[in-house]
């Protein structure tokens, strides 16, 4: 607890002063109450006393011990001498600010999104628990989805649980007083806030009473920021109803303050318990089957049990209820070998103290990249740094000698040292501190905003700002040490016979510039290699046209339409959005493009012999003129048409179109058309949809992915559509005109019918590559600060080098040598750092390379194109910028030269 | 000053300083006169060395200190004993008396043989 007095050391001294008075006025009154005169009493008081300046000395060694008073001093002295030279210290303070504004920000998202646990009691315990192999079931949902059955059934295990959890997210249609919304939601096992020990600021959260049979518990509660926002923290609104997807339900509380749900990136306005699914999932009446995996199971593990022990002792019993599901009505007829794969299923529970997030997943390897590429940035800084007090150390020379002499010991001095740059590091982390917020929301941006929002915030906080400071420190021992170590070793003898400008210390610098190059290549090439993976998949684009092409979505059975009525509505809209007069094309999807989903499955065929595909297709539901709309090309057959649109009641044959991409991998050199598929891959499937068309190949869930896909006729009220619709339209004139007069369609046909998304489709394409983007851009940012850093400090060296060799170059001219050769000099020197610099860098861009290669697209991560021009670009600049102090040189007046010493 | 005092032990001072305060606050002044009372006769204590020993007990948590008007009326810094303190003087009284009564007998034997 010393370190507080470091803070408060005026304080004290003050406090001393008076406690010290006080004692010696109470003496020298007593004395003279004892007789003495007033001057005497007072130089026996403190004579008795004993010499004030050493009482002093002595209670402040106790405040701080003596190493860290002087070192207190030696920081003071350092801060003065800083004053003093104003360009030195901006040069450096601004090199360690971009370091560590870069590292802190990125640093901050990784400890959000990864590092952080969840703000819930003893998160350590919390675990997640997942199927692995092959769960013969559907699923919906991000990853780690498991049956809601299967939640309720760990949850007996209470030997080895504190209690089970199952959660999903969606996103519902909210009204309160009239006012309909897309809202985040989470829908919840009854046992969600006891499991995380989460409690209520107001009215109650849900509990194991709230686990009814399905529907009979509509209660929910809501947010304590969405109560804040929406409801200005209303307290009546507890026990009101509101409606969820025009479903009453009441709100029985309001969750304690802190609780953002367990998903970083997705955070819910309000709880839903999974017993009223139906209606927050309209349509969905699969709670109780044990086949449709949706939620993320995630528990809490008994004080004295391991991850690792719990899953031992699940097996057993998870072994004994494959069996029995296999037993089940309703377990589909699936092949030997997937009965297999089925039986050899196991359940994996790993440490999830930071809960669940799809963020996450999408996010931690780029984010990982970047912290890797700040960290590099931040190393190049302190070699910036270290380099500009080497420089510094020569031209105190004379002060750092004197010093010697005069009796300071050589780790004295190297401590002055070290406290030097550990001041110019605090100063750099402060300033970098005040970068980063700037940093981290130029970072939020890049994420995709959708109706939840991320708990991910661009605030400075105590985790923050702790390790700003570690790496403060870091980064100041780092710079500080090749100056301390230089001036320890230097001896006071021979520095003192050199001559002024000797050249120690040059072949230091030297290799800090090369590693400097080094270190910027390696962030340059990745600069370059994200820059075209981002051009590369924009050039490629979708597949499609997307000129003109604006999307929108609408989702009716979230407004209390049924089935059937949802679609009729999602029909007439189509009709008037293709009579519009802005409109000059239009078409529904099942499934929105590029929005990262995509409904899959294996299939099964019938051309001459039945197979299975060997892996999941991507399938989608769409009205005729989809294709037309999009500007894809039918090369085989012929589009859906009004004859495919038969209602699902109607048992004529159905048909299917698929892409170039399904005919290459499994219809290859056959006629397509005619071929009869269908979903699944188990022997009981009925290949039945005949292949009227084949389609040219485009981008469906991203823009990287361009596999196998088949599409459907969307039904009116049947399969395939689920009453939502994903529009497709092709605007005359601008988008936002066009926009405005869809708004208004949609509005007039149901006033209460939210459109949850509506942009073009250039936007989407956009919102697809955000990662790719954040990659891109920052790493080109740290790849521009870096060859900055790097220029700036090889233009230091090579001045500082020809400020040396001024004479030996005067000698040469003098000699009859010509300016050309006096710059060739200064450039062979840099030309060598230059190629020092690529060797250490080429062997790491190599092996980093591997890291990031999934991150990649269209270039691998050893592109010797990439490599090689990057390499020589860099070299051409370096070389530039060695130019202007060769030029200095060969400029040198051979007398002036001489003379000068 | 009488001959006969000499300057105390090493280390003893903290042990002397809780327990004159062990009675009750007080300000370094009134320790310092307490001492010089105690000690009249046997044990010279330099003030100066007072001081220091009250800020390195304040370190460690053995004494809370705190301005509070004096008798005088004046604000004065007042020492008062934590509960650490209190544990701490009990401890060191203890070690002291098995010191001492360790002495004595080692003197004992000597004088016997």
């Amino acid at each position: 607890m010393k370190l507080l007095n470091w803070f408060r050391f005026d304080r004290l001294e003050y406090g001393l002063d008076r406690e010290l008075e006080y004692h010696l006025d109470r003496r020298v009154s007593d004395l003279m109450e004892e007789g003495l005169s007033e001057l005497e009493a007072k130089r026996r008081a403190r004579l008795e006393i004993g010499g004030l300046a050493q009482v002093r000395e002595e209670v402040r060694d106790v405040w701080l011990t003596r190493w860290m008073r002087e070192f207190v001093y030696d920081l003071r002295f350092s801060a003065r001498s800083f004053l003093r030279s104003p360009s030195f210290t901006a040069a450096a303070v601004l090199s360690l600010a971009i370091g560590i504004g870069a590292t802190a920000a990125i640093y901050s998202f990784v400890d959000q999104l990864i590092l952080h646990a969840l703000p819930v009691r003893d998160p350590g315990r919390l675990v997640l628990i997942d199927w692995k192999g092959d769960p013969v079931s559907t699923g919906f949902g991000s990853w780690n989805l498991m049956s809601y059955p299967i939640c309720r059934d760990l949850q007996r295990h209470d030997r080895l649980f504190d209690g089970v959890l199952c959660r999903a997210a969606t996103t519902i249609t909210l009204s309160i007083d009239g006012a309909a919304e897309p809202t985040a939601a989470e829908i919840v096992s009854g046992t969600y806030f006891h499991v995380l020990g989460v409690g209520s600021v107001l009215g109650r959260v849900l509990g194991s009473d709230d686990d009814q049979p399905p529907g009979e518990s509509p209660a929910v509660v809501l947010s304590y920021d969405f109560w804040r926002s929406r409801l200005a923290g209303d307290p009546a609104i507890v026990g009101r109803n509101v409606l969820v997807n025009q479903y009453p339900m009441t709100v029985v509380g309001i969750a304690a303050p802190t609780f953002r749900g367990v998903d970083v990136g997705e955070v819910p306005a309000l709880w839903i318990p999974a017993s009223m699914s139906a209606y927050a999932l309209p349509g969905f009446d699969d709670l109780l089957d044990r086949r449709t995996r949706w939620m993320q199971v995630l528990g809490r593990l008994k004080p004295d049990v391991t991850a690792a022990q719990a899953q031992a002792a699940l097996q057993p019993w998870f072994a004994a209820m494959l069996v029995e599901d296999m037993g089940r009505p309703g377990f589909p007829r699936i092949t030997p070998e997937r009965r297999q794969r089925f039986l050899a299923s196991r359940l994996e529970v790993t440490p999830a103290p930071q809960g669940h997030s799809a963020l996450r997943r999408r996010l931690a390897q780029p984010l990982w990249v970047l912290f890797a590429a700040t960290a590099v940035l931040l190393g190049l800084a302190c070699l910036n740094v270290a380099g500009l007090f080497l420089a510094r150390g020569f031209a105190r020379d004379r002060e750092i000698k004197t010093r010697l002499a005069l009796g300071a010991s050589r780790g004295r001095v190297a401590r002055q040292l070290l406290a030097d740059s550990l001041v110019v590091a605090l100063a750099g982390g402060l300033c970098g501190l005040a970068l980063a917020p700037l940093a981290m929301r130029t970072l939020i941006e890049f994420l995709p905003h959708d109706t939840a929002a991320t708990a991910l915030h661009a605030s400075i906080d105590r985790r923050l700002l702790a390790f700003a400071f570690a790496v403060s420190v870091a980064a100041g021992l780092l710079s500080g040490l090749a100056p301390a170590i230089q001036a320890g070793r230097r001896s006071l003898i021979s520095s003192l016979r050199e001559r002024a400008g000797s050249s120690g210390g040059v072949r230091l610098r030297k290799a800090i510039v090369a590693a400097q190059i080094a270190l910027s290549l390696v962030l340059v090439i990745g600069a370059v290699l994200f820059g075209r993976t981002l051009t590369g998949l924009l050039a490629k684009g979708p597949g499609f046209d997307t000129t003109s092409l604006i999307s929108f979505g609408i989702e009716p059975r979230r407004s209390g339409y049924a089935r059937v009525d949802a679609s009729r509505l999602v029909f007439r809209i189509h009709d008037e959005v293709r009579a519009a007069p802005s409109t000059t094309a239009s078409a529904i999807a099942r499934y929105p493009l590029l929005a990262g989903g995509a409904w899959n499955n294996q299939m099964t065929m019938i051309a001459d012999r039945r197979i299975a595909t060997d892996r999941e297709v991507n399938m989608n539901a769409v009205t005729p003129g989809f294709f037309s709309t999009l500007g894809a090309r039918i090369v085989v057959g012929r589009d859906f048409d009004q004859r495919d649109m038969r209602a699902a009641d109607d048992s004529g044959p159905r048909t299917a179109i698929v892409n170039e991409a399904f005919v290459a991998r499994y219809l290859a050199g056959r006629n397509p058309l005619g071929v009869l598929i269908g979903v699944g891959s188990g022997p009981d499937v009925q290949p039945n949809r005949e292949v009227i068309g084949v389609v040219t190949t485009f981008s469906y869930r991203g823009l990287r992915e361009e596999s196998e896909q088949a599409y459907f006729p969307m039904l009116d009220g049947g399969e395939g559509v689920d009453g939502a619709g994903n529009f497709y339209v092709k605007v005359r004139g601008t988008p936002e005109q066009a926009i405005q007069s869809i708004r208004a369609l949609v509005h007039a046909a149901d006033p209460a019918l939210p459109i949850t998304y509506v942009r073009t489709v250039d936007e989407q394409v956009s919102r697809s590559l955000n990662a790719e983007r954040m990659l891109a851009t920052l790493s080109g940012g740290f790849g521009a600060l870096a060859l900055l850093l790097s220029l700036v400090g090889l233009c230091g060296v090579m001045s500082f080098v020809v400020s040396q060799r001024t004479r030996e170059i005067g000698i040469r001219i003098a000699l009859g040598a010509r300016g050309s050769a006096a710059i060739w000099l200064v450039l062979r020197d840099a030309a060598a750092m230059i190629a020092a610099g690529a060797a250490i860098a080429l062997p790491c861009v190599w092996v980093l390379g591997r890291l990031v290669e999934s991150q990649l697209f269209g270039v691998t991560a050893t592109d010797p194109a990439t490599i090689v021009a990057t390499t020589g670009l860099l070299a051409t600049v370096a070389l530039g910028a060695a130019l202007v102090p060769a030029y200095g040189a060969s400029t040198v007046n051979p007398t002036d030269a001489l003379r000068a010493e | 000053m009488p001959p006969s005092r000499f300057l105390i032990p090493q280390g003893t001072l903290d042990m002397l300083i809780l327990q004159i305060l062990s009675a009750g606050p007080a300000h370094g002044y009134a320790v310092a006169q307490r001492l010089e009372q105690i000690s009249r006769a046997v044990v010279q204590v330099n003030q100066g060395s007072l001081y220091p020993a009250l800020h390195r007990l304040e370190q460690k948590g053995w004494l809370r200190a705190e301005w509070k008007a004096s008798e005088t009326g004046r604000d004065a810094k007042i020492y008062s004993l934590t509960r650490a303190g209190r544990r701490q003087l009990a401890v060191e009284k203890d070690s002291w008396a098995r010191l001492a009564g360790a002495i004595r007998l080692i003197f004992n034997e000597g004088g016997q043989s």
